[in-house]
């Protein structure tokens, strides 16, 4: 799309031009052509909570400049992934403009209208696709045109949430905004583990053109609980072995447990061998809690049993249950900006422990958009064993609507 | 208004509709049949698909009738409704506005000037605003107008500005428009007058819709409206309702009715053009407004706003609605520009009413209003003065604290308050307040003369000061007056006041007040003490204030650690004077000097020191108590940062991990960006505690008591527990389980039985009633859930989803009112932003100068709020319109002024047109009668949005000035349209089918671009270009689907992108001088600049017409060949008549040369042949003549002849008619004989 990425020659200048400025000279007394446009730059500082900055500046259209990243580090500046991460946004906006100086410690982004359309994008393998999909699930309802986009690279590593673990978790949270319809899905096509990658996920979205407002506030007990287990380029038995050991765990708390064997062979079993278990519980209002453990990638690390693997999972699953709510703990800052973007009204969901990456995205949220939560903590009763503390998050919605789709 | 008692209709007593009804009477004493009843076959279904369409019909009529339900979201207390008073000049909208202010104030306003805020009613304000010629005003106001009354003088009829503000009023979102039709009087013929009413009416309706409201204000009565007349439409206006528009629902905004300068006197005085800080203070409408959002001031541009604050109302509805009308105390009026309630706008300076000295009893009418004057003016005074002034009385009834005795008890304990950093102290004094302070000293020392350049309006009265000796009457004298008053003792009414703490917020100043409100919000208790010491705090909190600039809010770090103070104070028990007045004692050393205050600054620190850890805990725990902690801690203020609790744990609960940014920032800036939660490590799943802790989670674990199985079982047995199975005639009773003992109980209680094993015995009579509560609690729940069930069946099929979802929003709005309903506004200003109906002030740094010194209060001033991302610019596509009454067509690239959401900005637009294909195809000019597209760079501005533009709004030249209206349809930051662009080359060699040509381009790459392209010969010969060939640059050869002639065109339909122009110049229409603030004149069209420049377009000779020579053409002669010729039938054989030959001279006859004699015989043959024809010709004549009467002759005997015989027919035909009768009787009657 029209955008332009600069990297300026030196460090220091970094230039960008109000676009809006006037070329003519009022006809006030004192000739001077002010205020066209009031330019209003977000300054950070530090590549961290880099996605979260990017996303609402692009959502609420206010400028962003990014100091000091990596500046103390031995290798400082962006990082590849940093870059694909931008290169992605660039593809799904038009009119973007980027600036990065020489040594990528400082970052200017001028966000464009997001574009939507048809996409692929070529994800850094240092992080897997969780990184960039979760960004993209943001920024997918809000486009001028449905998002198509394909995405390749890692769908598993054991840093980010996985492509499988966002698909049951993320996509039914969706539906409860509005976003629904034939148009909403991930898919995995090819899949591609840690070191080298090679997956392929397909990620579609409807645009819509304001969120509805939720209440979500009884999470409901779980009645079922799904799960895929899934092994490249090694033995097909492993999915088995993690299978049995999964369920030994849960079957303590209810029957109804089915977990898939997902063995992918061939062209599409991706580069590098792995196996990995995503687990989601499923309640009868319709909340999804997940938890996945992935193998340590080849090379790095010591090997895991797939029998630990299983384990590890069903206690962490117990752990996110033990957390609770109706968004779990993955999601909560999806949950949040889509309430923060919905029409003005009363949006209330109930989550479990609030993670530091979500409480940083709600202090982004104040700084972009102005919009503080209220929040209220509550205790679980005194003979209720629902697990730990839960938050009940209010908001009223910022009246955001899309601004990029077309009225015919 | 006028409407006639109608005329009743007449029965008929005669006549035959009568004597049908009198019959009809007699006979039908039997009561009237139903019509379907009675005729069952016309209602029966004559045919079922007839009857599916008009189900179809009528079920599509009632769909058509639902709008799409959306979710209520008016305020509780809406702000003032706005009254747009709109008129062309000199037809009475001032006289109009204050006969309304009178009906409903009793108050005569002199200077309509500015908005002027009324009560008008128990649930309903007004604030009205006039509309000035202006077409800039005239756009501002109508998108901010709930209610227009349009003015109409009907003696001249409709002028061109009534359209024009009605066309922009619709494009805008059509607010309510109420006619008034003026100068009634001038009519003296009555008919004339109910002539001109009837017209002007019908041509109202069909510019606002039929049966708009037109009021009629028949004549004037020294000067004014007639009352009766005022009132009726003051009745009109008070119970008018009103819709809610797109736009403003969806954008907050505020009418400033006020205007403070806030501008540091020195950074002005150093250069007068400096940009300046202004607060500007309204009713917020609209939506909620955040705290730190984009405005946009229409005729100013856009700004970013420093704080929003909100205040007491300064025209508030009556509080406890009553049955009966308004009192005049309840009436109030506030118009700060008018110079009623507050203040007054000269050319440079702001004067304060003072009403106390010349009217005391009009000052009790006003005094809500004028307390808050006063307490401004209080504000004015110097601090000492203030402080010598004020005392300050602890609990109500006890005497007042004089400063001296305050003193004392600082001095007893100095300690405490140091809590406060100085660090923060000092810099604000330094930032403004350290001159200050020497000009105060300075204007002690010249006594009380210049006390009152001191607040806000200090820049102006500076220019006044040499003045002031002269200009020494009228408000200025009153001022000072007071404000010795107040300097020596505490004015009467200010003693009253502070020894009431109830009525404190009326009076103090509005800065403070806020101040006081936060300190308040945070408190639990707000004891009679606390707001005595914030009265005090009023008086001294101001400096403070100006130094800090107004506080945004809501959690800053000085209000937080007051509040931590104060509770600390609280918590330490007695609440005593003297700890009370140490913790205030920060504020009041603030104005002490600077030597008392270092002394102050090492004891306190020492202090400071003492019961640290015992804080600290205290912290600590009300941390864990407390939820705002919770808030915090996401939120995190600075002093929260900063504060001492550093033994505070890293995990809160477990739930909640304590970032420090300043401490952990440099580690965390650059941290790993990643969404996962690692889990807490302190959970060991493999323990069986720890399973059990979400066994509840599961299906299989416990439910609640209201949702389990067996209770919801239980329930279903009461409800449905006794029935009879009829196939078997078995009946089932329920099962009296413990419920139905328990409602039984009561009867076996009384009874003294002892089936209540529960209960305690001493408690038994408690129990009893407990009991009895119980039960009818359960029977009502019982009965409501049955009725809930009837309903689900019953309803269930009627309910539709247009119900369903109408009842969401019906639950939505319940919800969005009730959720921050109890919470302290302050802290409910933090979640919403401010709501509308509140009266705010928002700062705005940064205003041009031009705004300050040429303010004019008679335009509007409007906030428009800007949403997410609509602050920035880029390509907007709109639909667009010519005007039909504009009377030319708009030209591309020319500049034309919109007005799109809230601003109004000249721009440059490329019209174009949406061919079949989806293409935009770029037009020269806007089509006569058709809507067309246009892009422009401008404001991102969401879709839907209605503009409209005008070519010029400096003066009134044009006859209708709208030029075009439409709507915005596409954002985005590229643009699509592309103009035609014909290639031309001509061919330079010819083989069959193919050609070279030469000329269409330059270079070889040039061509290799359009391989391929399809091209045309002006005949229509249609071909394909296929290689470029080398000599020359940027011939190429081309396929054609015919043979070319040399002296065909060859041409290349290509499309050429389009950029359009990035003008984007707000129109700063308040920023022009006063008075010529009309005359803005932006870009000039390129026409205009012709114009002016004198420059004349020479035109091209070519396209000169020129008279028409024409050729004679020449045809060849048709050419048939011999062998066709022979071949052709006779009739298509061309004619060989050939011209005859010249005759021999052998064969040419002499002529004949007569004799005299011969001419004289033929002379004589010729004149008897005459003669003889004549005899002919008259023979002839007559002859016919002749013949013509005896063939008339011949006819009448024919006629005759004809008649004759068809009588003579006739008869024998008769006689033969009669033979036949006869013989067939005959026969009849010999057939009858035979028989």
């Amino acid at each position: 799309m029209g955008c332009n990425v600069i990297f300026s020659p030196s460090p220091s200048r970094l230039l960008y031009v109000c676009p809006s400025r006037a070329p003519v000279a009022l006809s006030l007394g004192p000739a001077r052509s002010r205020n066209t446009c009031v330019v209003h730059i977000m300054e950070f500082e530090g590549c961290n909570c880099f996605r979260q900055r990017l996303v609402l500046s692009t959502l609420s259209g206010k400028r962003v400049k990014i100091r000091n990243i990596r500046s103390k580090d031995d290798n400082p500046g962006l990082r590849d992934f940093e870059a694909s991460f931008i290169r992605l946004l660039d593809k799904v906006t038009n009119g973007t403009r980027i600036e990065i100086n020489q040594t990528g410690t400082v970052l200017f982004y001028q966000p464009g209208l997001l574009y939507g359309g048809s996409v692929e994008h070529e994800c850094n393998v240092q992080r897997s696709m969780g990184y960039y999909l979760e960004a993209l699930l943001m920024l997918a309802p809000f486009m001028k045109t449905p998002l198509r986009a394909v995405l390749k690279g890692v769908t598993n590593d054991p840093t980010d949430p996985s492509v499988d673990l966002l698909k049951v978790t993320a996509i039914p949270l969706m539906t409860k905004f509005g976003i629904d319809g034939d148009g909403l899905e991930i898919k995995v096509l090819k899949r591609g583990m840690a070191p080298v990658g090679g997956g392929e996920v397909l990620f579609t979205c409807p645009v819509r053109r304001s969120m509805k407002p939720v209440h979500l506030t009884e999470p409901g007990k779980i009645k079922r609980i799904r799960g895929t287990a899934f092994s490249v380029r090694v033995s097909p038995q492993m999915a088995n072995r993690i299978v049995d050991s999964a369920r030994s765990i849960l079957n303590k708390f209810i029957p109804d447990i089915y977990i898939y064997t997902d063995h992918m062979k061939g062209a599409s079993s991706g580069k590098s061998p792995g196996f990995g278990l995503t687990l989601v519980a499923e309640t009868v209002n319709g909340t999804f809690l997940g938890a996945e453990v992935v193998s340590t990638p080849q090379g790095q690390g010591d090997p895991v049993l797939p029998e630990d693997l299983g384990r590890n999972c069903a206690k962490l699953l117990l752990e996110e249950i033990y957390r609770g709510g109706c968004v779990d703990s993955t999601n909560q800052s999806l949950a949040l900006l889509y309430m923060t973007l919905g029409q003005q009204d009363v949006s209330k969901t109930l989550l479990g422990p609030l993670s530091p990456y979500t409480v940083e995205f709600l202090r982004h949220i104040r700084d972009f958009f102005q919009i503080m939560f209220k929040i209220e903590q509550q205790k679980a009763g005194e003979d209720e064993q629902k697990g730990g503390e839960k938050v009940l998050m209010t908001c009223v919605g910022a009246g955001y609507s899309n601004i990029n789709k077309t009225i015919k | 208004m006028e409407k006639k008692e109608q005329k009743r209709h007449q029965h008929k007593h005669s006549g035959p509709k009568a004597q049908k009804k009198n019959r009809k009477k007699e006979q039908g004493t039997e009561p009237e049949q139903d019509e379907r009843k009675r005729n069952p076959r016309a209602f029966s279904v004559q045919s079922a698909v007839r009857m599916a369409k008009t189900f179809h019909r009528t079920q599509d009529i009632k769909t058509k009738k639902h709008h799409i339900p959306l979710v209520d979201r008016t305020p509780l207390e809406p702000p003032p409704v706005v009254v747009v008073v709109m008129g062309p000049p000199k037809v009475g909208k001032s006289t109009l506005i204050r006969c309304l202010i009178k009906n409903y104030t009793r108050q005569k306003l002199s200077d309509i000037c500015g908005p002027v805020t009324i009560v008008s009613g128990k649930k309903r304000r007004l604030t009205f605003i006039e509309c000035n010629n202006d077409i800039n005003s005239m756009i501002d106001l109508a998108k901010i107008a709930d209610l227009v009354l349009m003015l109409i003088d009907a003696s001249f009829g409709f002028e061109m500005e009534t359209f024009e503000f009605l066309n922009i009023c619709q494009v805008h979102g059509f607010p309510r428009v109420m006619g008034v039709l003026t100068h009634l009087d001038t009519f003296k013929n009555n008919k004339t007058l109910s002539k001109t009413k009837k017209r002007l009416k019908h041509r109202f309706w069909t510019e606002v819709y039929q049966g708009a409201k037109l009021f009629y204000l028949s004549g004037m009565v020294y000067g004014e409206y007639q009352t009766q007349e005022v009132k009726n439409l003051g009745r009109f206006i008070s119970v008018m309702k009103f819709r809610p528009l797109v736009w403003r629902t969806s954008h907050p905004y505020v009418v400033a009715d006020r205007m403070e300068d806030l501008t540091d006197p020195e950074a002005i005085r150093l250069n007068p053009k400096c940009d300046r800080t202004v607060s500007l203070y309204g009713y917020l409408r609209g939506t909620f407004l955040k705290n730190k959002c984009q405005v946009h001031i229409p005729g100013v541009g856009d700004f970013s706003v420093a704080d929003v604050s909100f205040l007491p109302d300064p025209c508030p509805l009556p509080e406890v609605i009553k049955k009966r009308a308004l009192n005049v105390k309840e009436r109030l009026l506030y118009a700060p520009m008018a110079g009623v309630g507050g203040l007054v706008y000269d050319k440079d300076a702001v004067y304060i009413d003072m009403p106390s000295g010349h009217a005391n009893q009009q000052q009790e009418e006003v005094r809500p209003t004028t307390e808050l004057v006063q307490s401004l003016i209080g504000t004015q005074a110097t601090l000492d003065a203030k402080m010598a002034a004020s005392k300050v009385s602890l609990f109500t009834g006890t005497a007042a604290l004089t400063p001296e005795e305050v003193q004392e008890n600082e001095k007893q304990n100095p300690m405490e308050s140091r809590e406060w950093d100085e660090r923060a102290q000092r810099e604000r004094r330094r930032a403004v307040f350290a001159d200050e302070d020497e000009e105060e000293e300075e204007e002690d020392d010249d006594d009380d003369e210049e006390e009152d350049d001191g607040e806000q309006q200090s820049d102006e009265d500076e220019d006044d000061e040499e003045d002031e000796d002269e200009d020494e009457d009228g408000v200025t004298t009153q001022k000072k007056h007071d404000k010795k008053a107040a300097e020596t003792a505490a004015p009467p009414v200010k003693k009253q006041k502070f020894e009431k703490p109830v009525e404190m917020p009326a009076f103090a100043d509005s800065d403070d007040e806020l101040e006081n409100s936060e300190g308040e919000d945070t408190e639990e208790d707000e004891s009679e003490e606390e707001e005595n010491e914030e009265n005090e705090d009023m008086e001294e909190g101001e400096p403070a204030k100006r130094c800090s600039g107004p506080d945004s809010g809501l959690c800053s770090e000085d209000d937080d650690e007051d509040d931590e103070e104060d509770s600390d104070t609280d918590e330490d028990g007695d609440g005593t004077v003297k700890s009370k007045m140490s913790s205030k004692h920060p504020e009041e050393e603030k104005i002490d000097t600077d030597d008392a205050e270092m002394g102050y600054e090492t004891a306190g620190a020492l202090r400071w020191k003492e019961d640290l850890a015992q804080k600290a805990t205290e912290a600590y725990l009300r941390h864990q108590l407390a939820a705002p902690n919770l808030r915090k801690l996401v939120y995190g203020t600075v002093a929260e940062e900063e504060e001492d609790d550093s033994n505070d744990d890293e995990e809160l609960g477990g739930l909640f991990k304590v970032n420090r940014p300043e401490k952990s920032k440099k580690v965390r800036a650059d941290a790993m960006d990643c969404s996962r939660f690692q889990p807490d490590n302190s959970h060991d799943w493999d323990q069986e505690e720890m399973l059990a802790s979400i066994r509840d989670c599961f299906v299989t674990g416990k439910w609640e008591e209201d949702k389990d199985a067996a209770t919801l079982l239980k329930e279903d047995d009461e409800l449905y527990g006794d029935f009879e199975d009829l196939e078997t005639g078995q009946v089932h009773k329920a099962k009296t389980g413990n419920k139905d003992q328990a409602e039984g109980g009561n009867d076996d209680e009384t009874n003294g039985g002892d089936d209540d094993d529960d209960d305690e015995e001493e408690e038994a009579p408690q129990v009893k009633l407990d009991d009895d509560e119980v039960q009818k609690n359960k029977r009502l729940e019982k009965k409501r859930r049955l009725k809930e069930r009837f309903d689900a069946q019953y309803d269930d099929g009627d309910a539709t989803y247009f119900d369903d979802l109408k009842e969401e929003m019906q639950k939505q709005a319940e919800l969005n009112r009730q959720e921050f309903e109890d919470v302290d506004d302050e802290i409910r200003v933090q979640y919403e932003g401010f709501r509308p109906g509140m009266y705010v002030r928002v700062e705005i740094p940064a205003l041009p100068c031009e705004f300050v010194t040429n303010f004019d209060p008679h335009y509007p001033i409007i906030l428009g709020g800007l949403g997410p991302s609509e602050g920035n610019v880029g390509y907007l596509q709109m639909r667009l319109k010519k005007h039909r009454w504009h009377n030319r067509i708009l030209k591309t690239r020319d500049p034309l002024i919109l007005s799109l959401g809230w601003r109004r900005f000249q721009t440059i637009p490329l019209y174009y047109i949406e061919d079949h294909n989806g293409r935009h195809r770029l037009l020269k000019y806007t089509p006569e009668h058709m809507h067309c597209g246009a892009t422009i760079w401008g404001p991102i501005t969401p879709q839907g949005t209605g503009f409209l533009a005008v070519q010029t709004v400096g003066g009134i030249k044009a006859s209708f000035r709208i030029a075009a209206t439409g709507v915005v349809l596409d954002l985005d930051k590229s643009v699509t349209i592309v103009k035609k662009l014909k290639l031309i080359g001509y061919p330079y060699k010819i083989f069959k089918n193919t050609s070279f040509i030469q000329g269409m381009f330059n270079t070889v790459l040039e061509v290799a671009k359009f391989e391929g392209a399809s091209i045309r010969t002006v005949s229509g010969i249609k071909g394909q270009i296929k290689k470029a060939l080398r000599t020359p640059p940027g011939s190429f050869r081309a396929t054609f689907e015919d043979r070319l002639l040399m002296s065909d065109i060859v041409f290349l339909r290509s499309w050429y992108p389009v950029t359009v122009p990035q003008l984007y110049n707000p129109v700063t229409s308040l920023l022009m001088p006063v008075g010529q603030k009309d005359t803005w004149a932006g870009m000039r069209t390129l026409g205009q600049l012709k114009h002016d420049l004198g420059i004349r377009n020479k035109p091209i000779q070519d396209s000169l017409y020129k008279p028409v020579v024409r050729q004679v053409r020449h045809f060849n002669p048709l050419h048939i060949p011999k062998e066709l010729q022979k071949g052709l039938p006779f009739k298509n054989k061309p004619k060989q008549m050939q011209a005859k030959g010249k005759t021999p001279r052998d064969l040419q006859r002499p002529a004949v040369v007569r004799e005299p004699h011969e001419k004289k015989v033929a002379a004589l043959l010729d004149a008897l042949s005459s003669v003889y024809a004549y005899k002919n010709k008259k023979a002839r004549a007559e002859q016919h003549a002749k013949h013509k009467e005896f063939l008339k002759q011949k006819e009448k005997q024919e006629a005759e002849k004809q008649k004759r015989l068809k009588e003579e027919r006739k008869k024998t035909y008769r006689a033969m008619g009669q033979k036949e009768k006869k013989k067939l009787k005959s026969s009849l009657k010999g057939a009858s004989k035979d028989n």
